[in-house]
């Protein structure tokens, strides 16, 4: 399963991207991708990081269903 | 009871929301911000503006980026928990995306609510939780 995973702030000054796309299992989950990412790019593998799936923060066990929406959220500095 | 979310581009206007007048209900405006004439005892109103200095460094300006529907998701659901838990009128939040100069506003916060104890803390609560839960980022521009 292809999986695309949004990138946004500090993330993506890291990746040099607005997104990235990662290959996984069927059935695989957040700390699955979390896995890969950091594997592809130094920096996209950090524990301080949260995923979003569908516009939600879900935990690293979350399982991925395919055309889910993946975002990876860093630290955040709105206000 | 209402919350209104505002994601709007460059910086936010300057004139501060008028507090609702008139009639049995009342809807400001400029923001939106919805009171009940006479039970409404107090409006916040809370205006984020870009600093000269960040870190030391003299700023131009601030960069604002927003994964933007869930930011109105989150916005919303913290906005909805907080008139809930307080006892809230109304919340109003206006913030800036793209590029925002030193002295502009890029975040304005207008609260209403029967007593100011109330709208104060949701005001302090409510901007902690902005900047843990909220995917909006800035980027400093340096001078």
């Amino acid at each position: 399963m292809r999986v695309t995973v949004k990138l946004f702030g500090p993330e993506r000054q890291a990746a040099g991207a607005d997104s990235v796309g990662v290959d996984v299992n069927d059935g695989a989950t957040c700390a699955d991708v979390r896995t890969k990412l950091g594997e592809a790019h130094a920096g996209l593998g950090e524990s301080h990081t949260r995923f979003a799936v569908n516009q939600s923060f879900v935990t690293d066990d979350h399982v991925l269903s395919a055309g889910d929406e993946v975002a990876l959220i860093g630290l955040v500095s709105g206000g | 009871m209402s919350a209104r979310v505002i994601i709007t581009e460059g910086p936010l206007p300057p004139q501060p929301p008028q507090p609702p007048q008139g009639g049995a209900e009342a809807a400001d405006s400029s923001t939106g911000a919805v009171g009940v004439v006479g039970v409404v005892g107090a409006v916040l109103v809370f205006d984020g503006i870009v600093r000269r200095n960040e870190d030391g460094k003299p700023l131009e300006a601030l960069d604002y980026t927003a994964y933007e529907p869930m930011a109105q998701n989150q916005i919303g659901a913290i906005c909805d928990e907080l008139i809930a838990s307080l006892g809230l009128t109304s919340i109003v939040v206006e913030h800036s995306r793209g590029r925002v100069p030193v002295g502009a506003c890029s975040f304005r916060l207008t609260i209403t609510s029967p007593h100011r104890k109330e709208a104060l803390r949701a005001c302090d609560e409510f901007i902690d939780r902005l900047k843990q839960d909220v995917p909006i980022w800035k980027e400093p521009v340096w001078a």
